[in-house]
């Protein structure tokens, strides 16, 4: 019967450590050391403007210098080319303390979003966007703080992208 | 020296209303794990072959991972085939399915009540969904419809209640069978299709479910999410399909988890009845055990006949949970939330059902002729 007992006991352990629900993921994806250094810049562009003010002003082929953080969605990045959306910083993500495992999707505050949020394109010198994912490029994650400059570009429905070329990460 | 082969199976023998009763509970316990681990390899492969590559879906960026409460505009199709490229096109159509896919009651003239899933779709269809292949009957026009493979599963319904020419009923309309399709095992298998404008008229609805595209050879997803991410207004979201059946599989592990723990519990049960059986037969059998012994059998020769024993017995009752299985189980439709699967009884879970067999076998006969093999030669021998 000791034999039984023992038995039981490990597959009691078996189960239980099996059954230990995997780590939350409750950090972001990791930025790496970035590969498109020209698209990078030291210093911080001055008259950066909030994403939210832009979209009121900016018109259609404006120079323009965004702030933003990105973010919007669960997923702001598109996969395999360097674009990603930004939200204007006065909008409030759910603080870490929450332990919200997407803090970056704005899941509390999305009707704000839809007024402060832009499309940032990273665009080589042809003006074609660039076929590379954009962590990788410019070693950046959800919710970096970044300024991007570039050319506003509008559609009739309010949209607003950003034909990036510059861009600085700050934090 | 090892004892003779003969000896452990003439032992079986001895005593055989016992040991019919226990290849009768192992077999049990086996086929219940040919049931379970067919159960979990059956919703594996409907999720993993669910998918095209090449197909991207367009939904509502609100609904997550849940297409059916997704709600776009009706001109999104339009707007997609416009402005992105990388779509497929032939002949100058291009290859995509505005579709509206809802959970809705289906009734028939003998049942009622069922939750299907029904589909509106276009001729677009086809050519974006490459595994749906209608197999008997008419593509659908106004008022029809054509039922998947697994839909009466899917219903709960026998499969005659959606032979072509029976008619059913949903969102208070009559709609007659005209055709079956077959998607390979696919999730949309379990589906009703009719046509997508006479699902909007009987919805009340202008709006739709999803876009599915199908790429060019080359092209990739990242053209379409940008255009998606560009256009806030809309407030879309693209995913690819594989994608899209790869978050199910996820969604589904707490299934899986729950699944390999019943497994795990039943194998369990299974030891148990070994166990029993083995420790009575070794009871019965110190003094003959102890006579080996002492003309000279090792002990280890004597441990290894008695767990020949459990696995032969073992091996005897995986080959009978093993044909029922493969006869009776196999291909047998399982209803479930996300529409219909079926059980699969193939290699992985043959050799999950016959592996714990055989070790059932092993664990039940291990402890039992240990006990009796701890004992003192010179005791055993005037044990009664």
């Amino acid at each position: 019967m000791k034999t039984i007992a023992n038995l039981s006991l490990v597959t009691a352990i078996v189960v239980l450590i099996g059954c230990k629900p995997s780590e939350s993921k409750n950090e972001n994806t990791k930025s790496s050391e970035p590969t498109g250094k020209q698209y990078l810049v030291a210093s911080e562009p001055d008259d950066s403007t909030p994403v939210g003010e832009a979209r009121k002003g900016a018109k259609d082929g404006d120079a323009v210098t965004l702030v933003g953080h990105i973010g919007g969605s669960t997923k702001p990045f598109v996969e395999g080319i360097a674009a990603f959306t930004i939200v204007d910083p006065k909008v409030a993500y759910c603080p870490p303390e929450e332990g919200c495992p997407t803090p970056w999707d704005y899941c509390c505050t999305q009707n704000e979003v839809k007024e402060n949020i832009a499309t940032v394109k990273i665009v080589n010198e042809r003006g074609k966007t660039v076929s590379e994912d954009a962590r990788q490029l410019l070693g950046v994650k959800e919710l970096s703080l970044v300024v991007v400059q570039g050319t506003a570009k509008r559609d009739e429905q309010g949209n607003l992208s950003v034909m990036a070329q510059k861009v600085y990460v700050k934090q | 020296m090892l004892l003779p082969w003969e000896y452990g199976v003439r032992n079986l023998a001895r005593r055989p209303l016992r040991t019919m009763l226990t290849l009768a509970a192992l077999s049990t316990v086996i086929l219940l794990v040919f049931v379970v681990v067919g159960f979990i390899r059956g919703l594996e492969k409907s999720l993993s072959i669910s998918g095209d590559r090449d197909v991207v879906l367009v939904y509502s960026v609100n609904s997550e991972e849940n297409i059916e409460n997704s709600a776009i505009a009706a001109r999104t199709p339009a707007l997609l085939a416009a402005s992105v490229e990388g779509t497929q096109q032939r002949f100058g159509v291009t290859h995509v399915s505005p579709e509206m896919y809802l959970g809705t009651r289906v009734n028939t003239d003998e049942n009622n009540g069922g939750l299907g899933l029904v589909r509106g779709v276009t001729t677009g269809a086809p050519l974006v969904r490459r595994s749906v292949k209608l197999i008997d009957g008419k593509w659908p026009s106004s008022g029809e419809v054509i039922v998947g493979q697994l839909a009466a599963a899917k219903l709960g319904y026998d499969k005659q209640d959606l032979a072509i020419g029976k008619q059913v009923v949903f969102e208070n309309k009559t709609w007659e069978i005209v055709g079956q399709f077959a998607a390979g095992g696919a999730a949309c298998e379990s589906e009703i299709w009719c046509n997508l404008a006479d699902l909007q008229t009987a919805t009340k609805r202008q709006d739709l479910t999803v876009v599915a595209l199908l790429l060019e050879p080359g092209s990739s997803t990242a053209e379409i999410e940008l255009f998606c991410k560009e256009r806030t207004d809309l407030e879309l979201r693209a995913l690819g399909e594989t994608d899209y059946y790869q978050s199910l599989q996820q969604h589904y592990k707490p299934v899986r988890i729950l699944a390999w723990l019943v497994v795990l519990l039943v194998s369990g049960a299974g030891v148990f009845a070994g166990l029993n059986m083995m420790y009575g037969a070794v009871a019965g059998r110190v003094r003959e055990i102890a006579t080996l012994q002492a003309i000279g059998y090792r002990r280890r020769a004597i441990l290894l006949s008695i767990v020949q024993e459990g696995v032969l017995l073992a091996a005897a009752a995986s080959l009978i949970a093993g044909a029922i299985a493969l006869v009776l189980m196999n291909g047998l439709a399982i209803r479930f939330t996300m529409g219909a699967f079926t059980l699969r009884i193939d290699s992985v879970a043959v050799l999950f059902g016959c592996g714990i067999g055989l070790l059932l076998g092993v664990l039940g006969a291990l402890p039992p002729a240990i006990k009796a093999l701890r004992a003192k030669v010179a005791v055993s021998l005037k044990a009664v």
